[in-house]
């Protein structure tokens, strides 16, 4: 393993062998180890057989981007092997479980479920010459039953490698943690003091579900994303936070629940992971396709925001600021992930995450009062106060209303109504990052998840600027003048139609080039470096 | 919500709603309920217009929807007496899903149906509930589908609280929707009250009260022209 350079390997098994479990043993090993991890996954819908694959990357700086080509394949059996060996970088290695007989050692032939940990084993030797950090790792992620097999075939495959490695210099002296996005969007959600949850399972938030099952948050599996995002719209109703989180087919029957929340003016936070569409689409499969979707979910007009976090700090940061955001502006917030950022494992440092502290704003609130309590009370600032139930009685109103929120079709009523909706989100700031050379004319333009790969494009290429939304909608006006300076505007997005740069169209005259792909896989690290520098 | 004075009801003249309305006003009134504690969540649809004219923290949702916020605004808030309100339309045709899975869960709150056997507010179509062989605006020659009963999907779905009251019976429908506000669990109660403008020549049922719930719920199946508490089970173990 190069000092500098990111190491990649890619895993490769069948449905069932356990190759996801593999990924999380051996990255947070490699994190006790003081190295940054990236686990991606791609594998098919489907529970057993097949070819699964995961891509780990590890590295001493942070640059944990997926790559094209990997240093090192290892696949389950030959059959894998010979599909998979033309991934391998020239002078890198291509490895199988069967070539090695990993299968005929004798912790795996006495229990063949056991060979993955034989697999850890064997990768660990090519790096570190003891096992300490790995057998720790397994004490924690394996249950007592099943332990002291892993831990044998762990060893078996270690000793199998007469020549081990060791890369013992420089790494991080901070703790590094490794998380999925969905685990970290529920302990985000936990933070903020969300107290519901109803969530039809779908990829890829379904680990979002099972994440929040865990925790102390009421959560409920309904028949359909329609109760989901309604119970949801009940729940925050009556005074608690809550959350919901589907995919684009759950979100399409979600849309009328996203009108309510805006007409009725109910906060409403739902967490959108983007997959292959449309339709059922590539299921397992990543995208940033539903960005024009989300901004334009239901019908009429009416105030909603539109996040789209790109790492691990800005999950856990922007879904508490999503939870504040829909209470103070008593609108729905929709958060984008997608199946990149929800399902693979990235790392950071723990202080990292530990330093972001959100304090919680329930919004403008209802205060006993002799006069009648208006709900829906005309102000500048278009925000009304919200009383719960309990407090006092009124009506919440899906038609349109007067301030009180009796229904009418009174021309003054609907013109005060629909101005004070429309204008509680005027005046919304920041949304976006900048980072590399502020003052360079050369422009890169990303949202969402593809943020770690445009951040180590401009680590290697320092003389251009990149600037990251994580608010697509409002669109932050602070973005333009960074625009109109420009003199090359790129922008890089996992989708077919360019759909930030069609946003963008309606901002801004500036004129914009696109890099695009929509093939349900995210940007690879050298790819997305030869199509930038193709345009730069 | 003192300001309901000005509140006219949007009903045409001697509607079932008239009555519905007066009936749960007792209720509230005789249970000593503070409107600030009651959530009612209306359907769409002409007995969803209730949301104006009855005090209470009330929400007016979406068409077929009101399951699924009343079961949301339950369970954030237990201590809250919760109500979902819906049309035969909303909850036969467009919000099934919820109905059945609502029983299935048990959630914790009142479900009052007003089934006037119609598409009331869109002027005259048919709806699930509508009888066989009924004329209306959407079914020219007469509706051919075997009616859907919100009284045997409650049976087959298991529901705890059954009950079926007229909504010219005032003082039955007081009494039934009081003790379906008292059960601990997921209550039913259709209010058969058949629209006077668009089912004035649907075909007639006779009507009859029980005396005693039913010991077996499944023996309810099919009987579509009795009234009264049909079925309560009792308290779970």
């Amino acid at each position: 393993m190069n000092n500098s350079k990111p190491f990649s390997i890619k895993i490769s098994g069948p449905a069932g062998a356990g190759i996801a479990k593999l990924g999380e043993i051996l990255s947070s090993a490699f994190n006790r180890e003081g190295f940054f991890t990236l686990v991606y996954s791609e594998y098919p819908s489907r529970i057993r057989g097949g070819d699964n694959n995961i891509q780990i990357v590890i590295s001493r700086n942070g640059d944990i981007s997926p790559k094209e080509k990997v240093d090192l394949l290892f696949a389950f059996d030959d059959v894998l092997l010979e599909k998979h060996k033309n991934e391998v970088i020239s002078g890198g290695k291509a490895l199988s479980a069967t070539r090695l007989k990993l299968n005929e050692l004798g912790p795996v032939k006495e229990n063949p479920i056991v060979l993955n940990s034989a697999v850890a084993g064997f990768l660990w030797s090519l790096f570190l010459k003891d096992l300490k950090s790995l057998n720790l790792q397994i004490k924690e992620s394996v249950k007592e039953a099943f332990l002291k097999a892993n831990l044998e075939a762990v060893h078996s495959g270690f000793e199998l490698n007469q020549q081990k490695d060791d890369f013992d210099s420089t790494r991080a002296t901070k703790k590094i943690v490794s998380l999925n996005g969905n685990e970290l969007f529920a302990k985000a959600a936990e933070q903020a003091d969300c107290q519901y949850a109803s969530i039809y399972p779908m990829t890829p938030i379904t680990g979002f579900l099972n994440s929040l099952s865990k925790t102390k948050i009421k959560t409920v599996m309904p028949e359909d994303e329609i109760f989901a995002a309604l119970s949801t719209l009940g729940a925050s109703y009556a005074g608690k936070r809550a959350i919901t989180a589907t995919s684009g087919g759950g979100f399409c029957l979600m849309s009328e629940a996203v009108g309510f929340a805006g007409m009725a003016e109910i906060p409403l936070v739902i967490l959108l992971g983007q997959r292959t569409g449309p339709s059922s689409g590539i299921p397992t499969f990543t995208s940033q396709a539903d960005l024009l979707f989300a901004i334009n979910s239901s019908h009429g007009d009416f105030s909603k925001i539109v996040l789209a976090p790109g790492d691990l700090e800005e999950v856990y940061f922007l879904t508490q600021e999503a939870f504040n955001l829909a209470d103070i502006y008593q609108v729905p917030v929709i958060i984008l992930t997608d199946k990149y950022l929800s399902e693979s494992r990235f790392s950071t440092t723990e202080e990292s995450l530990k330093k972001i502290k959100v304090r919680i704003n329930r919004g403008k609130r209802f205060k006993k009062q002799k006069s009648p309590y208006k709900r829906y009370q005309t102000t500048p600032s278009g925000v009304s106060a919200r009383a719960f139930p309990g407090e006092t009685a009124f009506i919440t109103n899906s038609y349109e209303h007067d301030e009180y929120g009796f229904s009418t079709d009174e021309v003054s009523d609907r013109l005060a109504m629909v101005s004070k909706r429309e204008r509680k989100l005027k005046n919304l700031q920041g949304g976006f990052s900048v980072f590399g050379d502020k003052d360079s004319k050369k422009l890169i333009l990303g949202w969402g998840s593809t943020k770690t790969q445009i951040l180590e494009y401009i680590r290697e290429n320092p003389r251009v600027k990149f600037i990251h939304v994580n608010r697509p909608w409002p669109f932050p006006q602070g973005v333009i003048s960074h625009l109109e300076k420009a003199k090359k505007i790129i922008i890089v997005e996992n989708n077919f139609s360019g759909q930030m740069a069609q946003i963008l169209k309606g901002q801004t005259t500036v004129k914009v080039e696109s890099i695009l792909k929509d093939d349900g896989r995210p940007f690879f690290q050298e790819e997305l470096d030869r199509e930038i520098n193709k345009k730069i | 919500m003192k300001a309901n004075s000005k509140q006219i009801p949007s009903w045409c003249p001697g509607c079932d709603n008239f009555m519905v309305l007066s009936a749960l006003k007792g209720v509230l009134g005789d249970l000593k309920l503070a409107p600030k504690d009651v959530v009612i969540c209306y359907d769409i649809g002409c007995a969803g217009n209730m949301v104006n004219l009855l005090d209470a923290c009330a929400v007016e949702t979406l068409h077929g929807r009101s399951i699924p916020v009343a079961s949301g605004v339950k369970s954030a808030r237990p201590e809250l007496t919760v109500i979902a309100q819906a049309g035969d339309g909303g909850l036969l045709n467009e919000g099934l899903n919820h109905f059945i899975h609502a029983i299935s869960r048990d959630d914790d709150i009142t479900l009052i149906v007003n089934n006037n056997l119609v598409f009331g507010l869109t002027a005259g179509q048919r709806s699930s509930a509508t009888p066989q062989g009924a004329v209306s605006r959407s079914d020219q020659g007469g509706f051919a589908q075997v009616p859907l009963s919100v009284v045997d999907l409650c049976v087959a779905s298991g529901g705890r609280f059954i009950a079926r009251v007229l909504a010219s019976d005032i003082n039955q429908t007081k009494t039934i929707i009081k003790k379906a506000l008292d059960f601990k669990g997921f209550a039913v109660v259709e209010i058969i009250e058949p629209c006077k403008i668009w089912a004035k020549n649907f075909p007639k049922t006779n009507y009859k009260k029980v005396k005693e719930p039913f010991q077996s719920r499944k023996n309810l199946i099919g009987k579509q022209n009795i009234t009264g508490l049909l079925f309560k089970e009792q308290a779970k173990s």
